[in-house]
């Protein structure tokens, strides 16, 4: 009960971000649409998927891999931000 | 439970086009990323819908190497490679 509602709601966040990221027009408003997705989406459908599993021991590993998830993908935005940034790639210019 | 799974793939589709039609290589390699994020919570939504415990070592294997390519990949093109 609990797990589908979590589920469902992550469900939301991430149909919104993918919509974000195929829509949006450069790449920092893209990574700001994947932040949406991946942050908030995933971490719902994985704190739902710990309620569902209950005490099985297999909590602990999804709960290392959220902790993972939110460990690694600030890291990879701010990676990807400082590549484009640094290479003088301007904002707004998708048209090729 | 169907429904997540499909959108979940869905979503990994989408993710998958932006990778082959993305302008930049910038917009490849967010692609890949949002790519790999999406396959490994759909491996750990079929690990425990279907019960097959031992899809969650991979699972985290996975998401740990995606983690480190991604990052090598940024700061190789950071330096000046990789793109035009």
């Amino acid at each position: 009960m609990i797990s589908d509602v979590l589920i469902g709601l992550g469900l939301v966040f991430l149909v919104i971000g993918t919509i974000g990221i195929l829509r949006f027009r450069d790449v920092y408003s893209r990574l700001q649409a994947s932040g949406v997705s991946d942050n908030a989406g995933l971490s719902l459908i994985l704190i739902g998927l710990i309620v569902r599993s209950g005490f099985s021991g297999d909590d602990l590993k999804l709960g290392f891999l959220l902790f993972l998830l939110l460990l690694t993908n600030p890291v990879i935005t701010h990676s990807i931000a400082k590549s484009a940034f640094v290479r003088r790639h301007g904002a707004g210019d998708d048209a090729k | 439970m169907l429904i997540a799974e499909s959108l979940l793939l869905l979503s990994l589709i989408a993710a998958l086009y932006l990778l082959v039609r993305g302008p930049h290589a910038w917009d490849r390699l967010l692609a890949y990323n949002a790519a790999s994020n999406r396959i490994f919570v759909l491996l750990a939504l079929v690990s425990v819908i279907s019960g097959r415990h031992s899809y969650l070592d991979a699972t985290i294997v996975y998401a740990a190497l995606s983690f480190l390519g991604v990052v090598i990949l940024a700061r190789f093109m950071e330096r000046g490679g990789g793109h035009r």
